[in-house]
């Protein structure tokens, strides 16, 4: 990492000599004007390998930012995986100021930081658009005497421990979060609960599927082809109203459990980005969200667009922040 | 019949000239990068799929598949001619692979290896064929218990892969848990043994540890003897005997069906097929004594069964929509963006992708045989390079490859770390293939017995009430009976030698 | 090699000395309480410390014998007698000083790698090493550390999207 130290060291100097001779044309940079644009190649960062969520986001974005035309600058893709994020996090947390260098994000910004292993969590970066989410569904096996989500809390009610429930991330972080979560607002004590870690959502769905749980959590991306083909049941999904792509699943809220769980994806920036910078990719991403290629893609993998600016996204994070802490100290991890 | 049909359709839509042309650049590519220590099919296809996006689907998954089998195809060169595996799936065929360069029959093992892979290939795709939709229930029937009894009799073939000193042997498997161990614990969420590195929350590669123990400790072993007694160059014939052929089709073909049943396992992978392939052929082969000294049995073994494995892996992926491993969840990200939706309905819903995916890797896997035999005796010369010139460059491709993985500075120091101790090794005897399988399967091992208590509460008779994981644990057991009984015979006959001695 | 060939009681020591320090670590490991877990994080660790103690005392008792040299997996009996040297690698006459040397140039090249670029480092460290280790056509040298790196960035960052630190060169 400290290579792209040096880069970011050589880097001005070059910026320093481009803009003179800019300068020199006349063409200064847009700053007194109120407008801001890139001057040098924008960088998303995907703090994770290639090919998971968060690379698939960046790089879908820089291809369409691209292929549309929407920025002067090319758009590159950077892997830092490591850490659950956070080797990703500290490199833009180190690169404060520096308006090109951007990263893609979603939920477990916000769950890393809490589980204690990231030194940066959301509040040190700048938030710039909410993009879409993806929501979660509470499955259990076709065969499974379940039918309804009360059916489930029935069960968990009678005995908490008894009802193995899968899910892909650790407990305290996200499928352990949306399931305690709902459990707890359906009255069910989320502390009592047997959840079972699994390495990513096709484990749990995997173990769903050979029964060897009896219900699991999942994205509805991922699961939807599942349901459709009734190989699972949904019992609910955690959507304020109900999806597009799986019409016939209630939502929690309409089953009277007062619980909504967003796995929201977006993007943000480093520490202190001026109004001006923020605007120009708030207007950028939104423009992009505008595009056929880009709603084609989004509805294939899932998701639902919800846009959010830079002041709501904020807002959002920060409510969905205070949420998630409640949650898990009702479950004891906090 | 029906099959027949939908095959002969799947032809048609395989061989149209741009699926034809695709097939080959998927494999090319997959092959090249495939021989590059460290990268692997997953970046390999996190890789093409931005050229994939404004393709026809079908033609896409075609590509995208190529490469995938085409990586897991040129992964073998590397661990043949360095002793620096290509990719995670390929560390076995290391074992027999460099000791058979190292003989000066490299060009050899390398066909051994090409057609053991096309075999292992051609066995996976005739079984994705004819029993995928069947399998599709068999994938599942694993679950956590299940996993478990896998792992055990998995790693009970350290007692076989250690060599005379079993004591080492156990050492160095110990050891390999302990590295597997590393990083966040999946089932807490708590972290063990990462010293506050982020570099380690997620664990250490096994690439990283292979490359270092492998193909940096060889680089140092060679110049501590100056440079000799490393692979041989000059002898490049790739002709097999008619022995030779004898010898390692049963391999191949035992390699092939049972990577193939591993890799329909969405837990276990390529990786962990070819090391049971491995080990399962060293114990049941006549010669299994030799091997790990160059015995083409054991590179015939391993390098069927990945190949069979990455094949198999496409059952779980295809029919149920569930990846199987981080290259087969890349592969089911890039089917989702091209608007197919693998899964139980894919069958029905889209047969001419399906059926054209499998008559394309019938095709795949001649189009990589024809392609990789003539260029062996290409690849063999690599040996010919100087020594002083050829270790300095096996450090800069182990570099590279490790900083294409994590682009970190720290998996470069680690990468070093196991260099020096795997010479270690070396120098006293320690055999590293136990290290290796500890750490693929020790946490493997851990996550699912934990998984498995969880779901049973606690209560530890899951393993032996339920049919599979007795049975594998039972396995695991019996296996482990000649080496004991073994030793305590070899100990007695030491004992009564020592009291004949002064006897005499 | 014998120059790094211990006595099985010196390993056993060291890999004792290992195991007690990775027990410590085993013990500090706090046990996870707010969920019901039957096995704790800390479980199977403690048991390999243990279990790596036990193996560390069996082979300080065990007689060193000869009869492994070379047989273990991995490792063959080719054993080549030194003095047929006459394509040595090498300056050093001690194997450990020149080991030492060939592991510091490989650190220095790590060390380099993303300050100076991959190119450069590269660069640097193919052509000292191969001049080190005596190959004496230098003009192949000086083609070989140009030539190989340029390629592999090319290769890495415009074929594979994989980008490679470019140190202070411009591209």
């Amino acid at each position: 990492m400290s290579g792209t130290r040096a880069r970011a060291r050589a880097v001005p100097a070059v910026f320093a000599a481009s803009a003179l001779v800019l300068a020199g044309c006349g063409a200064e940079g847009a700053s007194d004007s109120g407008e801001w644009s890139p001057q040098q190649p924008i960088e998303i960062t995907a703090p994770a390998d290639t090919g998971g969520g968060w690379d698939t986001l960046a790089r879908t974005s820089s291809r369409i930012m691209e292929d549309a035309g929407l920025v002067d600058q090319s758009v590159q893709v950077v892997n830092k995986p490591g850490g659950g994020g956070a080797i990703g996090w500290s490199y833009i947390a180190n690169n404060a100021g520096d308006p090109h260098k951007l990263f893609v994000t979603s939920p477990p910004i916000l769950f890393v930081p809490l589980a204690g292993e990231s030194d940066y969590d959301h509040s040190d970066f700048t938030p710039i658009s909410r993009l879409a989410t993806e929501y979660m569904t509470y499955l259990v096996p076709a065969d499974s005497p379940m039918d309804t989500f009360d059916d489930l809390v029935g069960e968990l009610e009678d005995d908490p421990g008894a009802v193995s429930v899968a899910g892909g991330s650790a407990p305290g972080s996200m499928d352990h979060v949306a399931l305690a979560g709902a459990a707890d607002a359906a009255g069910v004590d989320a502390g009592e609960l047997n959840y079972v870690a699994f390495d990513g959502g096709g484990e749990a769905t995997t173990a769903l599927l050979g029964g060897h749980v009896d219900a699991a959590v999942s994205g509805a991306g991922e699961s939807m082809e599942l349901i459709e083909a009734g190989e699972v049941k949904a019992l609910a999904v955690s959507a304020p109203e109900r999806v597009g792509v799986l019409p016939d699943v209630p939502t929690l809220t309409e089953l009277g459990v007062d619980f909504t769980f967003d796995i929201w994806r977006g993007v943000m920036g480093p520490p202190d980005m001026s109004q001006e910078e923020i605007s120009y990719y708030e207007s950028v991403f939104a423009e992009m969200m505008e595009q056929d290629s880009w709603k084609e893609e989004s509805s294939k993998l899932g998701w639902t667009d919800t846009y959010q600016d830079s002041a709501e996204f904020e807002a959002f994070l920060d409510e969905k922040h205070t949420e998630f802490v409640d949650i898990l100290d009702e479950v004891g991890l906090q | 019949m029906d099959t027949l049909t939908q095959l002969v359709s799947g032809f048609s839509v395989a061989l149209s000239p741009e699926n034809l042309l695709f097939v080959f650049v998927g494999v090319l590519a997959g092959t090249i990068i495939g021989i590059l220590p460290g990268l692997g099919p997953m970046t390999a296809i996190a890789l093409m799929i931005p050229i994939a996006f404004g393709m026809d689907p079908t033609t896409a998954i075609i590509m995208l598949a190529g490469v995938y089998y085409g990586a897991v195809f040129g992964g073998s060169t590397s661990s043949i001619l360095l002793n620096a595996p290509g990719i995670a799936g390929t560390v076995a065929t290391s074992f027999d692979g460099y000791p058979m360069a190292r003989d000066g029959r490299a060009g050899k093992a390398l066909a051994v290896a090409a057609i053991a892979s096309f075999v292992g290939g051609t066995v996976g795709v005739v079984g994705l064929m004819l029993i995928a939709p069947t399998l599709s229930k068999v994938a599942v029937s694993f679950g956590p218990a299940e996993y478990f009894g896998l792992m055990v009799l998995g790693l009970t073939a350290v007692v076989s892969l250690a060599g005379k000193n079993v004591t080492k042997g156990l050492i160095s498997a110990v050891v390999g848990v302990i590295i597997a161990l590393v990083g966040i614990d999946s089932a807490t969420g708590t972290l063990r043994f990462t010293f506050d590195r982020p570099e380690l929350y997620e664990g250490i590669d096994f690439l990283i540890v292979a490359l270092g123990v492998f193909a940096l400790a060889e680089v140092f072993v060679l110049l501590s003897r100056r440079g000799h007694g490393g692979a041989q160059g000059g002898v490049t014939s790739l002709r097999l005997s008619k022995r030779e052929v004898r010898a390692m089709t049963p391999s191949a073909l035992r390699g092939s069906v049972l990577g193939f049943f591993t890799g329909v396992l969405p837990g276990a992978g390529a990786t962990v097929a070819s090391f049971l392939s491995y080990s399962t052929e060293k114990r049941i082969a006549s010669d299994g004594d030799t091997f790990g000294s160059g015995n083409i049995k054991g590179v015939a073994a391993p390098e069927a069964g990945n190949n069979g494995a990455a094949i198999g892996s496409f059952v779980p992926l295809l029919t149920l929509g569930v990846p199987g491993s981080g290259t087969t969840a890349i592969l089911l990200g890039a089917l989702l963006v091209l608007g197919v939706q693998p899964g139980p309905m894919m069958l029905e819903q889209h047969p001419g992708v399906f059926w054209g995916v499998v008559a394309s890797m019938y095709i795949g896997s001649i189009v990589l045989l024809i392609l990789n035999l003539p260029l062996i005796p290409l690849f063999a010369k690599v040996l010919n390079t100087p020594k002083a010139v050829l270790l300095p460059l096996v450090v800069v491709f182990c570099v590279m490859g490790v900083y294409g993985l994590s682009f970190s500075v720290f998996d470069l120091w680690l990468l070093i770390g196991f260099g020096v101790l795997g010479f270690l090794m070396r120098a006293n005897s320690f055999p590293a293939a136990p290290l290796i399988l500890g750490l693929i399967l020790g946490g493997l091992m851990e996550r699912n017995m934990r998984q498995a208590l969880q779901i049973s509460g606690g209560d530890w008779s899951v393993f032996v009430t339920q049919p599979i994981p007795a049975v594998l644990l039972g396995l695991a057991a019996a296996s482990l009976l000649p080496t004991v009984i073994g030793l305590i015979r070899r100990r007695r006959e030491r004992a009564d030698r020592e009291r004949e001695v002064p006897a005499a | 090699m014998t120059e790094f060939r211990f006595s099985h009681r010196t390993i056993a020591v060291a890999i004792a000395g290992f195991a007690l320090v990775y027990l410590l670590g085993a013990y500090h490991l706090p046990d996870f309480v707010a969920v019901d877990v039957p096995v704790q994080p800390a479980t199977l660790p403690r048991g390999l410390g243990y279990l790596l103690l036990g193996l560390a005392a069996m082979l300080y008792f065990q007689r060193a014998e000869q009869a492994e040299e070379g047989t273990a997996t991995g490792e063959t009996a080719t054993e080549q007698p030194a003095e047929a040297d006459e394509v040595g690698l090498g300056r050093l006459r001690d194997t450990r000083l020149e080991l030492a040397v060939f592991l510091v140039a490989a650190c220095l090249y790590v060390a380099l790698f993303a300050v100076a670029g991959f190119v450069l480092a590269t660069a640097a460290y193919i052509a000292s090493a191969v001049w080190y280790l005596g190959y004496p056509r230098h003009l192949v040298t000086v083609l070989t550390s140009v030539t190989i790196p340029l390629a592999a960035y090319i290769g890495m960052s415009e074929g594979l999207g994989v980008s490679l630190p470019n140190g202070p060169l411009p591209f």
